[in-house]
């Protein structure tokens, strides 16, 4: 039997080897997306916000660099500053923090709740403010039916909110 | 029962929840409907 | 119908999937009736907690789909005897667990559209998620790079049981670093009780329909590589054939 290696006859019906394109295609596309992933993982996700009470103390959260603060909204503190501009004050362990943004923030914005906010902190005739670009709702963990027996408590925690610590 | 506020997104949701696993099931089905023309029913262990 | 007519038209199908299948799509109508219908709107969040009741059960399946394909790798490496039975299961898991993982991702940013608002952000839980997505789309084309059945088998079962590590990685994110994703509310008790059984009839059909879906495509593909094996077994003839004319 001549078992000689036979030469390749591309032509041949039916013996073309499937070259996996799409796969390899498929690869490159989730190495580079993998990579993208990766970057913003250790560029954003790593440090996603600074609190409040740790702006100009704790390292990454300085005056003047481009971050995102988070902090409880405090109660009163929401009015429009005109031309669409939305000002409110956020307070995290004692601290607060005037914030103004360029825009309606939506989602389940509203007072006394935590909110992130993506901008950066400048120094205004010796006050603090901070200048936002983005509001991001930070709701948390508890569900519970929508009823009129919990509004007592909902009003309840909204009045203490803007004495929390 | 749901209130008309965000239902766009909640429906939405839902529809692309059940659209999507209906899309997925169907093309399982089909892909197997397809490879069983050339496999003989002897030769499927489950059947 | 006669049984050849319908074996044909449902190659993949016994009587236990035929039920299991019909078990599904009540799962489902059930889920659709108390996630949309009976289940009460949150105090905060509203409506919106009803996107709760499909995004937690789809992204724990997928956890259990991508660890499903991570044990079954191990099945295929630890016997001598290297069994593909336990490959096309990790196959057809890893499959699923990605269709799961993009509803999750999608749902979620729906979600995030009406309670933070915005569909997406960079933090901890977000970004790991994706990453294991993203992960897994390269677990599927790795299986498509050709070779012989074991050779795909062996190269895509090592990567499972590296891919599997993330599953960890993405829980307890929002624990390692500070996340915008809420803390688990589940194992804290932090669901009313009507949501929590809703959600608890969400995760009982997503798991139905993961076996469902996993029998049929782990099916479909042993038949996949059998329909190469005949091409495999008619190359080999031609060639001897050839060899002795």
């Amino acid at each position: 039997m001549d078992l000689s290696p036979r030469e390749v006859v591309p032509t041949a019906p039916g013996r073309k080897r499937k070259r996996p394109w799409l796969a390899m295609g498929v690869l490159a596309a989730v190495l580079i997306g993998g990579g993208v992933l990766v970057f913003q993982f250790l560029t954003n996700a790593i440090d996603y916000y600074c609190n409040v009470d740790e702006i100009g103390v704790k390292d990454g959260c300085d005056v003047g660099r481009t971050i995102r603060i988070q902090g409880v909204v405090e109660k009163g503190s929401v009015s429009e500053a005109g031309s669409g501009r939305t000002e409110f004050v956020i307070g995290y362990h004692g601290a607060t923090m005037p914030v103004v943004v360029g825009s309606q923030p939506t989602g389940l914005f509203q007072e006394c709740i935590p909110v992130v906010v993506a901008g950066k902190v400048v120094e205004d005739g010796g006050t603090r403010v901070f200048e936002g670009t983005e509001v991001i709702v930070k709701h948390d963990n508890n569900y519970d039916a929508e009823n009129a027996d919990r509004v007592d408590q909902a009003n309840q925690e909204a009045a203490a909110c803007s004495q929390k610590d | 029962m749901i209130a008309m506020e965000n239902a766009a997104y909640v429906v939405g949701s839902y529809v692309v929840t059940l659209g999507g696993i209906a899309a997925y099931a169907w093309v399982v089905l089909a892909r197997a409907r397809r490879a069983a023309r050339q496999v003989p029913r002897e030769d499927r262990p489950w059947t | 119908m006669t049984t050849d007519t319908r074996s044909e038209r449902r190659p993949t199908s016994t009587t236990f999937t035929r039920w299991l299948g019909a078990a599904v799509l009540a799962g489902l109508a059930w889920l659709a009736l108390f996630g949309l219908v009976l289940s009460p709107n949150d105090r905060v969040q509203k409506t919106g907690v009803r996107i709760l009741y499909i995004h937690v059960p789809t992204a724990w399946l997928a956890y259990l789909a991508f660890i499903v394909t991570g044990v079954c790798s191990v099945g295929y490496l630890w016997k001598r005897s290297r069994n593909l039975q336990w490959d096309r299961v990790a196959g057809a898991s890893a499959e699923v667990g990605v269709v799961f993982m993009g509803i999750t991702l999608v749902t979620g940013m729906l979600w995030g559209k009406i309670s933070w608002g915005t569909y997406w952000t960079w933090d901890s839980r977000l970004t790991t998620t994706a990453f294991l997505f993203v992960t897994y789309i390269g677990y599927l084309a790795v299986r498509d790079l050709g070779g012989t059945h074991h050779q795909r088998a062996r190269r895509s079962a090592v990567l499972a049981l590296l891919a599997v590590l993330e599953v960890p990685l993405v829980h307890f994110s929002v624990k390692w670093w500070r996340p915008l994703h809420q803390q688990e509310s589940v194992a804290e008790g932090k669901l009313n009780g009507l949501m929590m059984f809703t959600l608890f009839v969400g995760l009982v059909a997503f798991t139905l329909l993961y076996v469902w879906l996993v029998l049929h495509r782990q099916r479909a593909m042993a038949m996949d590589d059998m329909v190469a094996d005949q091409g495999l077994d008619a190359a080999l003839a031609e060639r001897r054939e050839e060899a002795v004319r």
